[in-house]
């Protein structure tokens, strides 16, 4: 029993998120990150993920870290294929690393590398993140972000995904007990609160929705290439965790059997 | 023939009378609990980092350009090197879970009452080894947190008086962390502590075995032997203890495994998420935090304003252990047979260091500086006060038999 509590007690320790610890927490402005849910074993939406990133991203930033060949044998996409429309570069073989032109002149201030900026931040910030943007004519892109304030990017999807502006919103005033303020009517009372995206419907090529899965799918194939084994890991874990539930049980009929020696 | 080249070995070389001695004829108490289990676990994850440490420094370098590039190789470019260094990296927090319920169970259980001293220092060493090794080992990726986390550490050599600085610059072997110190501490964490760490836990294992292995009683069973001079409550090591280590290794597998395999990270615990970013001496980190096994000694650093003072707490902290068995002085070894205050004592003892563990992992606060100065003195009242609150109680009376 309390051999149990303390695995249990163990177990929860290992998987209370260390990530709120930073000021703020990790969205910023916009709140708490709107929850990202990978499917790595997703192939449609992994293969779409690396087309949007080499269309959008590549341009400016790297996946340093990672080999052209693992991402076209990974993502089940034949490499003559492969090749042939996602890799700009016509010298790049399989072996060779996806660094961008960019990164290959030596600039100060380059786009950051973005191999593990899913792991670094979450696939959730990620997420959030790319959807943050809003028109802010105050700064050199005309754009800002509310996960990344004062990001030093342009808004690149911003032809897709439309015009999004700051607006305010009326949000329920809460009570000190936590719930939703009422007047005598049972009305939820509200305030006007702002900073909220607003997105001006039919301005962008996707609808909010596709946009939504758009990111998905570019920020699912970011969380592949953060961690390009874990579909295979996560595969592998079952068998190792029957193994051990197996051991466990032999192992401890055996004990049973011996121990009837000194009892 | 087995048996007769067995004898032309063992008449050069004692093997069978070495594994006489120290397996199958070797007694250990019939009856000891689940913390005894502990010991075990911690020599396989032992072997388990040795082994796979030296998977990892096949591919790894330890240079400042090509380290953290080396890793992300390890995980991506080499077969199956993703597992094995998750295998290390979740089994240096596992071995730092194993050996604190280690040193817990000899705690509760007197495991230092003579005639064990000298089991209990070479144990606290062992320690003190390990957390070197796992400070030099977090520097090897060098990430952000490696970085900062190592800025941190060595700049505490530089509080102490007149030789601090100078001190710094002998331990960095560079004037600030640089492509040198990764190269040193590469060959301290994969050759010096591990040679002194197998040498410590052989120590460790020899003086235990020549005492006797205590159990949760506090009984000596060599008090009642048989004709052989067997203890009458004792079992052999081979194969009876083995087995009954046997569904715990199992257990411990199953909750490796799903570490291993599905929270790699621990939840940013055991692996620092900002660890996933290229060390950059010029940005500093926002929240800087110690891996968890750390942390208690950290808080306490933090707990005391004066960099030196802290300083001098934290060593103190690890410090004092090593004399416990000298501040007990107790008739009894085990808890179940201490007096209530050694009973409030160890509950305090225990409240007061997972305290400072959480509080060492989240940024401070006002409540928080509190909590941490209370703690730390809790932490320190249990081994300062031992030898009045041990000698004044009532003890109950010990069974004769286990």
């Amino acid at each position: 029993m309390i051999k149990s509590l303390i695995i249990i007690s163990f177990l929860s320790f290992s998987l209370v998120p260390n990530v709120n610890s930073a000021e703020g927490g990790p969205c910023k402005d916009y709140g708490d990150c709107d929850q990202f849910k990978p499917d790595l074993n997703n192939m449609a939406s992994l293969q779409r993920g690396v087309g949007t990133f080499m269309k959008y991203c590549y341009s400016c930033h790297s996946l340093k870290y990672s080999r052209w060949g693992r991402v076209a044998n990974d993502l089940q996409i034949p490499e003559d294929i492969f090749f042939e429309y996602l890799v700009p570069d016509k010298d790049a073989g399989p072996f060779d690393l996806m660094v961008a032109p960019i990164h290959e002149l030596e600039i100060d201030n380059a786009p950051p590398d973005l191999t593990l900026v899913a792991r670094k931040r979450t696939s959730s910030w990620v997420y959030t993140y790319l959807r943050a943007f809003y028109d802010d004519a105050s700064t050199t892109y005309g754009s800002n972000n509310l996960v990344y304030p004062g990001v030093n990017m342009p808004n690149i999807l911003a032809p897709i995904q439309g015009n999004q502006k700051l607006g305010c919103k009326e949000v329920p005033v809460l009570a000190k007990n936590g719930g939703e303020k009422r007047d005598e009517l049972g009305n939820t009372i509200t305030k006007e609160k702002c900073g909220y995206l607003k997105h001006q419907d039919g301005s962008g090529l996707l609808n909010v929705e596709e946009f939504d899965d758009f990111i998905y799918d570019l920020t699912n194939f970011l969380t592949y290439v953060g961690e390009p084994s874990r579909a295979e890991r996560e595969r592998m874990g079952v068998y190792a965790i029957i193994f051990f539930i197996i051991f466990t049980f032999l192992s401890a009929l055996l004990y049973r059997e011996y121990q009837k020696d000194y009892h | 023939m087995v048996t007769k080249v067995l004898n032309w070995i063992n008449y050069r070389l004692p093997i069978i009378n070495t594994f006489e001695r120290h397996l199958s004829k070797h007694p250990v108490p019939k009856k000891v609990n689940f913390w005894y289990l502990f010991g075990a676990l911690a020599s396989i994850v032992l072997i388990l980092q040795i082994v796979t440490g030296i998977w990892l420094m096949m591919p790894y370098s330890n240079t400042e350009e090509g380290a953290f590039a080396s890793i992300e190789y390890i995980m991506r470019d080499v077969d199956y090197g993703w597992i094995i260094r998750y295998m290390h990296t979740t089994g240096a927090s596992m071995f730092f879970a194993i050996v604190y319920l280690h040193m817990f169970r000899g705690l509760l259980y007197g495991s230092y009452k003579r005639p064990k001293e000298l089991v209990w220092i070479f144990g606290c060493t062992i320690y003190l080894v390990m957390m070197a090794e796992g400070f030099l080992g977090y520097v090897l990726p060098y990430g952000q947190m490696s970085y900062w986390g190592a800025q941190v550490i060595i700049s505490l050599f530089g509080a102490i008086p007149y030789i601090g600085e100078s001190l710094e610059i002998w331990v960095r072997g560079d004037y600030y962390i640089s492509g040198i110190t990764i190269s040193r501490f590469f060959a301290l964490h994969v050759v010096a502590l591990p040679l002194i760490l197998i040498a410590l836990v052989f120590l460790h294992l020899v003086a235990l075995h020549e005492v006797g292995a205590g159990n949760p009683e506090g009984v000596d069973i060599e008090e009642y032997i048989d004709d052989d001079g067997v203890p009458l409550d004792s079992v052999p090591f081979f194969p009876y203890k083995v087995l009954s280590a046997m569904p715990a290794i199992g257990v411990f597998g199953l909750v490796f495994c799903v570490i291993m395999f599905f929270f790699p990270e621990g939840g940013g615990y055991f692996l620092e998420l900002a660890n996933f970013e290229e060390a950059n001496p010029l940005v500093t980190p926002e929240h800087i935090a110690p891996v968890w096994y750390y942390s208690p000694f950290y808080t306490m650093l933090r707990a005391v304003p004066d960099p030196l003072g802290g300083l001098i707490v934290m060593a103190a902290a690890v410090a004092i252990l090593f004399v416990v068995p000298w501040l007990d002085r107790s008739n009894v070894a085990s808890i179940r047979y201490k007096g209530i205050l050694s009973k409030i004592a160890i509950v305090l003892f225990t409240v007061s260091f997972v305290t400072l563990g959480y509080l060492g992992t989240v940024t401070v606060t006002e409540t928080g500086k509190i909590m941490s100065v209370i703690c730390t003195l809790m932490y320190f009242a249990f081994f300062l006060l031992m030898p009045i609150y041990t000698s004044i109680e009532k003890t109950y009376e010990v069974p004769d038999r286990l």
